[in-house]
Formats: C-alpha cells, sequence, structure tokens
C-alpha cells in the first residue's frame, strides 16, 4: 500500500475555538489508484490533501508512506519527501511569475541536487513537451493561457517522478472545455501507472477517478468505486 | 541547492527587480565609497607621517633626550649625573653591537663672520654620522671626519641658506670664515633640505628650513673652544637594520643606566613618534568613521526592509518552493545569499565611487591619500557584513514560513 493513514486528526487552535478540521481519517491508497477527494467547502479536503503531501503535519494520528512513517518527520527530512514523492498541482498553478517556464519546470531538480543546470534544463524541457508545451519552453506564466500554466504545473509536478501526483481543485480556475484538457491529461497519467490523487467540488471531474472518498466535517463519509 | 547557483539565482532576482535593487544598492554603494575614502585619507595622512620622519631620517634612528626629574627635590644619584655627553655618545659607540651611527649635538648661536658680514648664526657641534643619521646629503665638498673630531680641526660645513647668506653668488669652499674671531676653513655645503605638507595647514612653508640655517664643525672643537663642559643637545643614534631598532633601545638604555647610575634620560624610537602621530590624526577620522557607519548601517536597514517587503510579496513562491521540496535551510540560504548578492554588487560599485572620491579630494582639496589593495578588501568586506547582518532577520523569516499558510496567501 502506498498510502495509509490512521485516525488522522487536524486541530487548528484559535485560542478562543479550537476548529477541528480533521476528525480521524482512517484509509489507505493503493499504487497506481486514481482517487477523488470530494466534500463540502470546509470539509477539510485541502487539510488532508496538504498532510498527504507532506506540506502539513496532522495534530494526532499516523501517516505511512511507502511504509515509511513521516508523521513522525519534520524539517529538511519532510522536505525531502516532498521533492522525490509528492508533485502537486494547485488550482491557481501558482508558477514563479519572473522566470519562464523550463526555469519554472526544473525548480524541482535544483532541491533534489545532484544535477547540472544543463542536464536540468534538459529534463524539464522533456517534461513541457509531455504535457504539450515544447513551443513555450521560454515563456513566462504571464505570456500562458490558464490551460498553459495548468499544463506547466502538471509538467513541474512531474519531473522528478515522484510517485504521487496530488491536485487540488486543478480545474478550479479553468473553462470546462480547458479543465477537460487538463483532465485527460491526468487521466493518461493514470492510464500510465502515475498514482493520481484530485481533491474537487465537481462530479463531473471526480467521474474521470476510478475510486471517489467523500469527506463531510473532517471525516470519511462515503467512499464509492467507478 | 548549491551555493554558486543560489549566487546565479540571487543575481537574477535582482536583474528582474531592477527598481527595487537600485534603491537597495544605493545606501551600501554610499557606506562603501565612504569606507575607501577613509581608509585611504588615513592611510594617506599615515604615509604622508612615515615619508616625513623618512625624510628626517629614517625608522631606524632612535633619539635619546635628557629627562628631567619631576620630583622637587633630586635624588643624590640624579644631581650626579652629568647628564648626556659626548662621552656617553662614545661608550655608546663602543659598545652597543646594534648601532650603526651615533649623531652627537651641541648647538650654539655664535658669531660668524665673513669679510665685511657678522651674524648671530646656529653653529652645530657634531661628527661624521650627522649627515647619515639626519639623512643630508653634502652638496659639495665634504663632511665633517673622524679625523677632524681627533684632531679638534678648525673646519666648518655649511647649511646652504646660511653659505648663500654669507658668500651669496661666490664660491665658498677652501674660503675661511671666523667664527667668535677663531678662522675656521669652509670644507663643505649640505644639500638643501625641503619638505612641504599637502592640504589645508600645509602651504608652501619648508618645515625642514631648519635644517638649512645652520653651520657644522666637529664637535670636539665646539666643546673645546665654545662650551664649558660635553653636554648635549641631542643625541640620534641608529640601528644597524630597522629590525634591531629594539635591540639597539635596550643597549642604549643599559649602557647610559650604568654611566648616569640613574634613568635620567628616554630613549625613544622614531617609529614611536610616528606612532603618537597617528594617534592624534585618528581623532580626526573618527568623523570620516561616523559617515561611513553611518551609510552602512541606513543601507542595511534600507535592506532589511526592502527584503521584509519582498518577503511579504513573495509569500506565495516560499510557498511553491517549500511545497515542491526546498527546506527551510534552502529558503534562508536563498534569501541571504540575494542580500549578499545586492550588497556585494553594491560594495563593488561603492569602490568605484570610493576611487573616484579619493581622486578627486586628491585633486581639489589636496589632501594626501593612498589606496592599497587591503583598503579595498575592507571596504568590500564592510559591503558583504552588512549583507550578512542585515539580510540574517529577513531569510530567518522567510524559513521559518509555514508552506500551507504561505501558499493559502493571497
Ligand atoms: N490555518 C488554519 N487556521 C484555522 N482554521 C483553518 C486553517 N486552515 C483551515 N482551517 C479550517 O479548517 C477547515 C477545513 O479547511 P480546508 O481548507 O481543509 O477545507 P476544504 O475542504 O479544502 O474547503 P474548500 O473546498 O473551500 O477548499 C475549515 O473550517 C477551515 O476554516
Ligand atoms: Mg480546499
Amino acid at each position: 500500500m502506498l498510502i495509509r493513514t490512521e485516525d488522522l486528526t487536524k486541530t487548528y487552535d484559535l485560542g478562543e475555538v479550537e476548529v477541528r478540521a480533521l476528525r480521524g481519517v482512517t484509509f489507505g491508497i493503493e499504487e497506481g489508484e486514481y482517487v477523488a477527494i470530494m466534500g463540502p467547502s470546509g470539509s477539510g479536503k485541502s487539510t488532508l490533501m496538504h498532510i498527504l503531501g507532506c506540506l502539513d503535519t496532522p495534530s494526532t494520528g499516523r501517516y505511512f508512506l511507502n511504509g515509511t512513517e513521516v508523521s513522525d518527520l519534520h524539517g529538511r527530512a519532510l522536505a525531502r519527501v516532498r521533492n522525490k514523492e509528492i508533485g502537486f498541482v494547485f488550482q491557481n498553478f501558482n508558477l514563479l511569475p519572473r522566470v519562464d517556464l523550463v526555469a519554472n519546470v526544473a525548480l524541482p531538480l535544483v532541491y533534489l541536487g545532484g544535477m547540472n543546470r544543463s542536464d536540468r534544463r534538459k529534463q524539464a524541457e522533456g517534461a513541457l513537451d509531455s504535457v504539450g508545451l515544447g513551443h513555450r519552453l521560454k515563456h513566462r506564466p504571464n505570456e500562458l493561457s490558464g490551460g498553459e500554466r495548468q499544463r506547466a504545473s502538471i509538467a513541474r509536478a512531474l519531473v522528478n517522478e515522484p510517485s504521487i501526483l496530488l491536485a487540488d481543485e486543478p480545474t478550479g480556475n479553468l473553462d470546462q472545455k480547458t479543465g477537460r484538457e487538463i483532465m485527460a491529461i491526468l487521466d493518461e497519467l493514470s492510464g500510465a501507472g502515475k498514482t493520481v490523487i484530485i481533491v474537487t467540488h465537481d462530479s463531473n471531474v471526480a467521474s474521470h477517478a476510478r475510486r471517489t472518498v467523500e469527506i463531510e466535517d473532517g471525516a470519511i463519509a462515503r467512499e464509492g468505486r467507478a | 541547492m548549491n551555493l554558486l547557483e543560489s549566487v546565479g539565482a540571487g543575481a537574477r532576482d535582482m536583474a528582474s527587480h531592477k527598481g527595487r535593487a537600485v534603491i537597495t544598492i544605493v545606501g551600501i554603494v554610499l557606506g562603501t565609497a565612504s569606507v575607501v575614502a577613509v581608509l585611504s585619507l588615513m592611510r594617506g595622512g599615515e604615509k604622508q607621517t612615515e615619508d616625513f620622519f623618512d625624510e628626517m631620517g629614517g625608522l631606524r634612528e632612535l633619539r635619546i633626550t635628557n629627562q628631567h626629574s619631576h620630583d622637587i627635590f633630586q635624588t643624590a644619584a640624579e644631581r650626579a649625573s652629568e647628564r648626556l655627553t659626548y662621552r656617553d655618545a662614545q661608550a655608546i659607540r663602543r659598545e652597543c653591537p646594534s648601532v650603526l651611527t651615533v649623531d652627537p649635538e651641541i648647538t650654539e648661536f655664535l658669531a660668524v663672520a665673513y669679510g665685511e658680514k657678522t651674524f648671530q648664526m646656529k653653529v652645530l657641534g657634531t661628527n661624521r654620522d650627522y649627515p647619515h643619521a639626519d639623512n643630508m646629503p653634502v652638496a659639495e665638498g665634504r663632511f665633517i671626519t673622524d679625523k677632524d673630531c681627533e684632531n679638534y680641526a678648525n673646519v666648518v660645513m655649511m647649511g646652504p641658506t646660511y653659505k648663500e647668506d654669507l658668500f651669496g653668488e661666490e664660491e665658498a669652499i677652501g674660503k675661511t670664515i671666523t667664527i667668535e674671531g677663531i678662522p675656521f676653513e669652509v670644507v663643505g655645503i649640505m644639500q638643501k633640505k625641503e619638505f612641504y605638507f599637502e592640504g589645508s595647514g600645509g602651504s608652501d612653508r619648508n618645515v625642514l628650513e631648519w635644517f638649512n640655517r645652520s653651520h657644522y664643525i666637529p664637535i670636539t672643537t665646539m666643546v673645546r673652544r665654545f662650551t664649558v663642559n660635553d653636554r648635549l643637545d641631542g643625541l640620534e643614534i641608529s640601528a644597524t637594520t630597522i629590525e634591531a631598532v629594539p635591540a639597539l633601545t635596550e643597549e642604549a638604555n643599559r649602557v647610559l643606566l650604568r654611566r648616569h647610575g640613574v634613568e635620567d634620560f628616554n630613549v625613544e624610537s622614531k617609529s614611536d613618534q610616528i606612532r603618537q602621530r597617528n594617534e592624534q590624526e585618528a581623532f580626526f577620522n573618527i568623523i570620516f568613521w561616523a559617515v561611513a557607519f553611518v551609510s552602512l548601517f541606513v543601507g542595511g536597514v534600507v535592506i532589511a526592509n526592502i527584503m521584509l517587503a519582498s518577503i511579504t510579496e513573495r509569500i506565495r513562491e516560499i510557498g511553491v518552493r517549500k511545497a515542491i521540496g526546498a527546506s527551510s535551510r534552502d529558503v534562508f540560504i536563498q534569501f541571504l545569499v540575494e542580500a549578499l548578492v545586492v550588497t556585494a554588487s553594491g560594495g563593488a560599485l561603492g569602490i568605484l565611487l570610493g576611487l573616484g572620491m579619493v581622486a578627486l579630494t586628491d585633486k581639489v582639496l589636496n589632501m594626501p591619500t593612498a589606496v592599497t589593495p587591503g583598503i579595498l578588501l575592507i571596504a568590500f568586506g564592510c559591503s558583504v557584513a552588512v549583507g550578512v547582518i542585515f539580510g540574517l532577520f529577513p531569510a530567518i523569516r522567510a524559513a521559518r514560513l509555514d508552506p500551507v499558510e504561505a501558499l493559502r496567501y493571497q
């Protein structure tokens, strides 16, 4: 099992009140699965996503990734896991505005270390090519359409060949047609064996996945398989 | 991410924020330039002092003076001491292995006459070491020799101004003048000695003119003819090498203490005198230092503020970097290196500006300046230090940002 969680909770202490964003999430995801996490706004989807992506640590509970417990890791070790195991795709792309696409996509390789600049650029160009942006290498993000930006951010997520692709509302900022193009890329990646987890409100988007996990009020309410 | 790449990234980031970089850099440029200017002026002053002392006889010189007791009542030993005498000078020459020259001096103002002319003139009794010790080349003829001293010879060597006073353009060597009625043969003429301090107060006064207004006779003749004893007005000795100066100080002290029985003398090296003089000058440099410090400090504060502002502007970037694998340490290094790239380039520009300022001070204000590689290195070091000090806090702030918060930031 690639991902296994045991009773994950996340509590935000806001002084007066405590926000219990996650109230005990236990589930697992096999390698190569294509999972959609659904649920109403504020239900804790992003919180779960951040923990799965090692950007955040749970308040209690355990999280095993690839057999190692990562809920214990902090700082550099966690950064290392994010770098090697996780590829993030964000709703608002989050590309660095002042550098071109190649530099954006090569960034995870910079933190991976051990590669020289030209090798990194070559690998980044390959990743961009694989999402159909081979003709946009030297462009800056603001010179591109939303769909192109999201494809670039998928290329960035893939460049380190992570074991998991995590996408939080990847089509949230796109029109329907562009959204379908993005989903086609994710479908293709899943078809090639990549583990893909998407967070979405949109049941059309969720229908691409072969498994849906519905979160309500910080806990798993329902699960379904296509 | 290795350091070289961080520097490259920092430089690219700076290039893409030209406006920001310019504002940030101004303070550092001015600060570094001030450091260059300050140090060059200081060094210039020091060097001029050194040159002055060098012209006066070099750094191998020790000056021995009578040290008068501060007590009202003298001790028996003090009363018994004859103070510095010509015999002391001879003893030092005999007994100090590190001594090269011994230049005893007795000065009297005496009536000197040639033809119709009579003047009250300074006459210095000394020996063969005088021109050597006081760096006074002979222009014509010869100086006093050991033989002159042994024979109590009535020979005189003239300073160039006195020669003109007495002889004008006329040939002097071989002629006879009288000192207090006693005939003396003119055997040589000194070269003119001059030194002008550059800058405001210096004007065009030859501060060494007093060397040119003197006659020189063998000290033995002086003692026999014109004085009641052989007490010296001055005694200058020099060491065989600059390194031997401490040893000679030690030796001279020992010989004199044995002969006087009491420490009623003072042995002082030229380098001591230079140090004292430089300490006096250091006070004026405080003002320059203040300017440099304030500019660098202001430059640093500006950098810290601009960087903090840029962190707010770049919170998302930091979140993204962390999300794709940057550790806090990576972010810390990135921001610190960016600060360093800014301040180091500011430092480099500042050095250029500083060199310009130095050249201008030299030309326009006519102040002595000296630029050494060390000065440039120190100035550059200051700019880098400002980068480290003032880049530290913003870098820590950036590194500490929580990635989830940072990504959520709008
Ligand atoms: N840093 C925080 N401090 C306090 N409360 C937080 C924090 N982050 C999230 N929360 C709260 O935790 C709950 C879950 O938030 P989360 O962002 O995971 O929801 P979501 O399911 O992703 O919602 P959406 O669909 O709107 O993105 C919400 O009530 C939110 O207000
Ligand atoms: Mg969310």
